[in-house]
């Protein structure tokens, strides 16, 4: 018969832990040379409310892609104060992975971010408005349709608008016919403009 | 008596992308039966009136519940031996032989199958590799197969199977490692005893910790009902469950793109697998 | 037929480049980020990527990245799409691998038209 065997699943001795797995414990080991211990530590502090801060500055400065990830996890699992105001602080980034990670990141953010989103709909920034519409797409809060009519009513980029429309044409109702009419006047040498406003207004439940 | 709901064609298409947005999975027009059917069923299920209800509801509810029961609906579950076999394949001919050209050690190999279901998938592994992978006379290998359902574990400790369930095992396998019961076709002790099944709940990273050193992982058709974190989070606990250069293995319609950027793509002549990458910066 | 992948997170977008090139006739298959558009590459023949700059998991630059130095993957042009307007971002496109670059929002007369040049066919 074949050379299968069965051996007990017990970890090899390379595993062995050292060193306090408490929290500040775990906070030095973010700084470990080595990146599965950052990895480790990154994911142990998933559930350690004071570890944002600590997490935040720790991706600010990760090249490893597999201990950024583990990093963002663990602040989507934390989701307090801390954790969302940096990862809004993220979307101002240079660097454009840590961006996108952000934007995902605030994709599975609890319902209560709305006064963030508001604000963040209507930063300086055109880009900060793009994302900010990117994190809306998995947001689940009632008020989603109506700050997107804001920015299509007002935002005077096109293409903030057409990141609105596109997620209109989900999320869209009744509510949203006149504002998608309007924008269709405004932008009306725009078209993709015309085109997604025109696939919003079919998709829409008859007025 | 309360309407049957029905989906319009422009229904159809909002529900067909976002559906293709969170799972990867497209329905044509040609399935526009088999979509409308289980939306109507859901829509009931629900309570919502209609499909513009429903789809607020799958869009806005907070935990994700209808989500999943939708993605249950849609998504075919059954397991039976040699189920999407090209990965099999694949491990045989194209994986194996890579691990073994750049193994340094004597270890065994080692691979984990999960969900094992009722073990269907393991056993298979395990044919596969006595059948038709030369090297099993020259490396020793570990097949471990999980699941979170003690009742399930029992089932595929215990080996024994309907007619339906191995309609796909060659008839030279038939012969060789089950034998026919009252009860139904009894997987040999042989087998049995080649697979080790354990009790792990992915979710729970105590019960995953232990899981380290694979070189290769099949995770088939479970990640699929996850929501987005915890299928993220799933990822990366494979990827620290992987070797460097350790692959894995996702169900035909699933993709790394709607899971996480940890694994590169690797193709081969049999099928698309994910890689962990082989040197790791510090 | 030539065949051209569109690679955006963005349904309505993807749906208004494929009528566009569909009209200009040509066969279109969609990816909404760099992974998906890769594996799909790897098993199908693309003439030409139409590839957006800002997406999940693997943004349109790391895409370019990987296609160019991937042997198993015909090296068909690319054209990246974006909001960005600054020459360094248009640099940056040319550097990962693009053969041409473009602003968002797009008009079909002007997508169509550098679609023909980079496949090396007439304008009508």
């Amino acid at each position: 018969m074949a050379f299968i065997k069965k051996i007990r699943t017990a970890s090899r001795p390379d595993d062995q832990r050292d060193g306090a797995r408490d929290h500040d414990g775990l906070i030095l080991k973010l700084d470990s040379a080595d990146a599965t211990t950052r990895r480790w530590a990154a994911r142990d502090l998933a559930g350690d409310p004071r570890a944002s801060a600590a997490l935040l500055v720790r991706l600010q400065c990760e090249s490893e892609v597999s201990v950024r990830e583990v990093i963002l996890t663990s602040l989507m699992r934390i989701a307090d104060p801390a954790a969302i105001a940096g990862l809004v602080a993220c979307l101002r980034s240079e660097d454009a992975s840590l961006r996108n990670e952000a934007i995902e990141a605030m994709k599975a953010l609890p319902a209560d971010v709305g006064p963030i989103m508001r604000d963040l709909l209507i930063d300086p920034d055109p880009d900060v408005r793009i994302f900010a519409i990117n994190v809306l797409e998995s947001l689940r809060h009632p008020d989603v349709e109506s700050w997107l009519l804001d920015v299509i009513d007002r935002d005077p980029l096109v293409n903030v608008c057409g990141t609105a429309v596109d997620l209109l044409t989900e999320v869209g109702t009744a509510a949203s016919h006149d504002g998608l009419e309007r924008l269709k006047v405004r932008f009306a040498a725009e078209p993709y403009i015309q085109f997604a406003a025109a696939l919003a207004l079919k998709r829409i439940a008859p007025a | 008596m309360t309407q049957t709901a029905t989906i319009s064609a422009d229904d159809f298409l909002k529900f067909q992308e976002f559906f293709y947005r969170k799972t990867g999975i497209r329905f044509e027009d040609t399935k526009r039966y088999f979509v409308d059917k289980r939306l109507i069923e859901r829509i009931g299920q629900s309570g919502t009136r209609n499909f513009r209800e429903y789809f607020s509801l799958l869009r806005f509810e907070a935990d994700g519940t209808e989500l999943q029961a939708l993605v249950n609906l849609m998504t075919v579950n059954e397991t039976y031996f040699f189920r999407e076999d090209y990965q099999f394949d694949c491990l045989v001919k194209s994986i194996l032989p890579e691990i073994v050209a750049r193994k340094k050690d004597k270890a065994p190999i080692r691979i984990w199958a999960l969900p094992s279901s009722s073990g269907e998938e393991a056993y298979t592994i395990a044919m596969c590799l006595i059948e038709r992978w030369p090297g099993i006379r020259d490396h020793d290998v570990e097949i471990i197969s999980s699941d979170i359902d003690t009742g399930i574990l029992a089932q595929a400790k215990a080996g024994l199977y309907s007619a339906r369930s191995v309609a796909h095992v060659p008839e030279a396998y038939m012969r060789k490692y089950f034998t026919k019961k009252a009860a139904g076709f009894q997987i040999d002790d042989d087998l049995r005893n080649a697979v080790e099944f354990t009790r792990v709940n992915l979710q729970d990273p105590a019960d995953v910790r232990p899981y380290r050193h694979f070189d290769v992982i099949f995770c088939r058709n479970l990640l699929i009902y996850f929501d987005d974190l915890s299928r993220k989070q799933a990822a990366e606990t494979f990827y620290d469950a992987l070797c460097p250069g350790g692959f894995i293995l996702l169900g035909h319609s699933e993709s790394m793109s709607r899971i996480s950027s940890l694994f590169q793509i690797r193709k081969f002549a049999d099928a698309i697998v994910y890689q962990r990458a082989g040197v790791e910066r510090s | 037929m030539k065949r051209i992948l569109i690679v955006d997170d963005a349904a309505t977008v993807r749906m208004y480049h494929r009528a566009i090139l569909e009209s200009a006739g040509y066969a279109v298959d969609e990816a909404v980020n760099g992974i998906e558009a890769l594996e799909k590459a790897l098993q199908f023949t693309y003439d030409l990527y139409l590839v957006d700059v800002n997406m999940p998991k693997m943004d349109g630059y790391a895409f370019l990245r990987e296609l160019r130095q991937h042997e198993d993957l015909p090296q068909a042009p690319a054209v990246m799409i974006s909001t960005e307007a600054e020459l360094v971002d248009r640099t940056k496109a040319y550097e990962a691998g693009a053969n041409f670059y473009i602003l968002k929002p797009t008009r079909p007369d002007s997508l169509t038209g550098h679609v023909r040049v980079l496949l090396g066919e007439p304008q009508p």
